[in-house]
């Protein structure tokens, strides 16, 4: 399930790419999936949200009705919360590619997991990494756009930034459709090192590009999510140089490849191949979601249609289990706060350099390039 | 204590966001006030004009204020295309002339929506400019953007324009005796499908114009419309229905409450502010702030 339509169409096609580069690998290169001796082609059926959680609740009931065997996506927090509890209800496996919201794995959702670290680990890692680079920043301005996702995301940078002993000059949430140089100018008016913002890719490209035209010049701005994505640089354009952004993968990340793909940069061709479209993280954590499947239901041993021991069976498989992969180990949390969110993947820091291209630049031990910071003024561009 | 500086950029802030709900409000209230029709395709005039400037600025130098002349000319004639059809819908035997019109426009949302969305893909385009970049301190006062200040200097000058027309020339005379009563305008032989056109036309293509500046002072989204139509509605309730002066007051008072409730209050309740100043207006003064729009009913 995902967002075929709607506001959040673009990331909902950005997952969609991901379970379909799953399901056609593993047909062309194995056949399917190898249960029990027999091999069986998987077939993904769609059911649109139409990035609505209601709809999105109702697509997950219908589908559970027409005789789903498991359940991929669907595509944001919002949408993930609202159909998590029709999982519960029907005992039915799910895996997301794509939720970050650590409200989801707090509720405890014993039939739900999550290949995708929750926001408040990507954010505050991905802070801490910032934070780190020199010269070491005094003071930051934290803004988020008020949803769970977004909030989520600047809560995590707030906590790193205190947790680093920097002054948080000010936290504020505002609605999307928020006029941002009232925003930036309350930021400008107190000059802070650093401004993190946690929203999505149109808040970011409004922020920019009301901060360009004030002048507001921060030694750099930290935003997630998508600041990779064609649609923040298309958006964003001569202004999106230099920003940096969050991310647990990416094509040049130094992983080892594993079931399927057999490195991150193996994946990133096949998708430029098969879409014309480099792949980001919510991508990848999508075609893993599918690659933990795989490997759980060749584990269960069982043909479909899987019966409700077969299911409860696969939960625990799920619960176990260990998968290499081009997106990096993936391995279930079974007890806490990120129950069943696999929190193994490490969390990247990348800047755009002026072609738009992210590099690695923190944390130190995954660096592949140096940050260009502070970051020039908007003049000096 | 109050910050000076902040205050003052702060309602820099506000009347430059003024500004971009005028060139909004002014064609949207021409077009309820002359055609009587509450267009609710408004918005997606921005969007699309918008589009048209990220994908026609490219070929003008990578300057989206070079499209402007073409984005008025192609929706001057797309709404003089338009209006015969809102006009078929919304007269003759028709129950519910004003519901007609508000589902006839809807409907051409939905679908100039839908066709952006399915050519253009949900991603945000970039309409460029080299020309209205950063923006101009002036010391002690503070720091005007330039597209912003652009925006706000072409919606005001859109609207004197379109009052001088209907004030000071026989065509807006004939504009204006339609909208005060369309039959007695037959008799006197003006020539209503015509001048009607005009009308409609001209507010598309303000409309879209205004969409070429907003997608330089934002971006180009398929999403983008709904919101620029929720406040071309709050224009008209405020400025009062069909009022075209009642524009440029309307505009600034959205604009500044919006900038200091986002500053002194919370950002989130800037939305919450808008509505509820809105629901004021309406019990109290149902004929805009200045009292002299039609009456809100």
């Amino acid at each position: 399930m995902t967002s075929l339509s709607g506001d959040l169409r673009f990331g909902g096609e950005v997952t969609q790419r991901g379970y379909d580069l799953w399901a056609d690998t593993v047909n062309d290169e194995k056949g399917g999936i190898e249960v029990g001796g027999e091999t069986y082609e998987v077939e993904v059926e769609y059911a649109d949200a139409q990035s609505s959680p209601s709809t999105g609740a109702d697509a997950a009931s219908e589908m559970i009705e027409d005789g789903a065997d498991a359940i991929l996506g669907p595509y944001s927090s919002n949408v993930t919360l609202a159909v998590c509890p029709i999982m519960e209800q029907n005992s039915m496996p799910h895996i997301t590619g794509s939720a970050e919201s650590p409200q989801i794995w707090q509720e405890g959702f014993e039939y739900s997991f999550g290949t995708i670290p929750t926001v408040s680990i990507i954010g505050n890692e991905a802070t801490s990494a910032l934070l780190n680079l020199e010269p070491q920043p005094d003071s930051v301005y934290v803004t988020a756009v008020n949803e769970p996702f977004s909030v989520a995301t600047g809560e995590s940078m707030r906590d790193a930034a205190e947790e680093a002993g920097v002054t948080v000059e000010n936290y504020e949430e505002f609605p999307r459709d928020a006029d941002y140089t009232n925003v930036v100018s309350a930021a400008q008016d107190v000059d802070p090192d650093l401004h993190l913002h946690g929203g999505h890719i149109g808040s970011h490209v409004d922020l920019i590009s009301a901060s360009e035209q004030l002048g507001y010049n921060p030694d750099g701005f930290l935003m997630h999510y998508g600041v990779n994505t064609g649609s923040y640089k298309d958006g964003a354009d001569d202004q999106a140089p230099y920003t940096f952004g969050a991310t647990v993968w990416i094509p040049s990340v130094d992983r080892s490849g594993g079931v399927l793909f057999d490195s991150p940069q193996a994946y990133a061709d096949a998708s430029e191949s098969e879409y014309d479209t480099a792949p980001d993280y919510t991508q990848a954590g999508s075609t893993a979601a599918g690659i933990v499947f795989q490997e759980a239901f060749k584990e269960l041993g069982s043909a479909p249609p899987l019966s409700q021991d077969d299911k409860d069976e696969l939960i625990g498989i799920l619960e176990e289990i260990d998968v290499n992969t081009f997106y990096g180990d993936v391995a279930f949390e079974t007890e806490g706060e990120y129950y069943h969110n696999n929190i193994n993947t490490q969390t990247l820091l990348i800047q755009l350099g002026e072609d738009g291209s992210p590099a690695i630049v923190g944390p130190e031990d995954a660096a592949t390039d140096e940050a260009n910071y502070p970051v020039p003024a908007w003049d000096e561009r | 204590m109050v910050d000076i500086g902040l205050f003052t950029q702060i309602v820099i802030n506000g009347l430059l966001l003024g500004g971009i709900y005028i060139t909004i409000g002014v064609g949207f209230s021409l077009a309820f006030g002359v055609l009587e029709v509450v267009d609710f395709a408004v918005g997606e005039y921005v969007m699309v004009g918008a589009f048209m400037g990220a994908v026609l600025a490219p070929v003008f130098g990578a300057e989206g204020i070079f499209v402007i002349p073409i984005v008025l000319v192609v929706f001057f004639l797309a709404g003089s295309l338009i209006q015969p059809l809102i006009h078929h819908v919304t007269t003759g035997d028709r129950p519910h002339p004003l519901l007609m019109g508000l589902v006839f426009t809807f409907g051409l949302a939905t679908f100039l929506r839908g066709s952006v969305l399915t050519i253009f893909g949900p991603n945000n385009q970039d309409v460029p400019s080299s020309l209205l970049t950063g923006g101009v301190t002036v010391p002690g006062v503070g720091t005007f953007p330039v597209v912003r200040t652009v925006t706000a200097v072409f919606g005001v000058t859109g609207l004197l324009v379109f009052m001088y027309y209907l004030y000071r020339t026989r065509g807006g005379m004939a504009i204006r005796a339609i909208a005060e009563d369309r039959t007695n305008a037959r008799l006197m032989g003006i020539n209503i499908n015509r001048y009607q056109s005009i009308a409609y036309g001209a507010y598309a293509a303000l409309t879209g114009s205004a969409g070429v500046f907003i997608g330089m002072i934002f971006t180009a989204n398929p999403g983008m419309g709904l919101q620029y139509t929720a406040f071309a509605f709050f224009m008209v309730v405020l400025a009062g229905m069909g009022y075209l002066p009642g524009v440029i007051l309307a505009g600034i008072v959205l604009g500044l409450t919006q900038s200091f409730t986002a500053v002194y209050i919370s950002g989130n309740l800037v939305l919450l502010v808008l509505f509820a100043i809105i629901y004021v207006v309406l019990l109290v003064s149902p004929a805009g702030i200045l009292g002299k729009g039609e009456w809100a009913t």
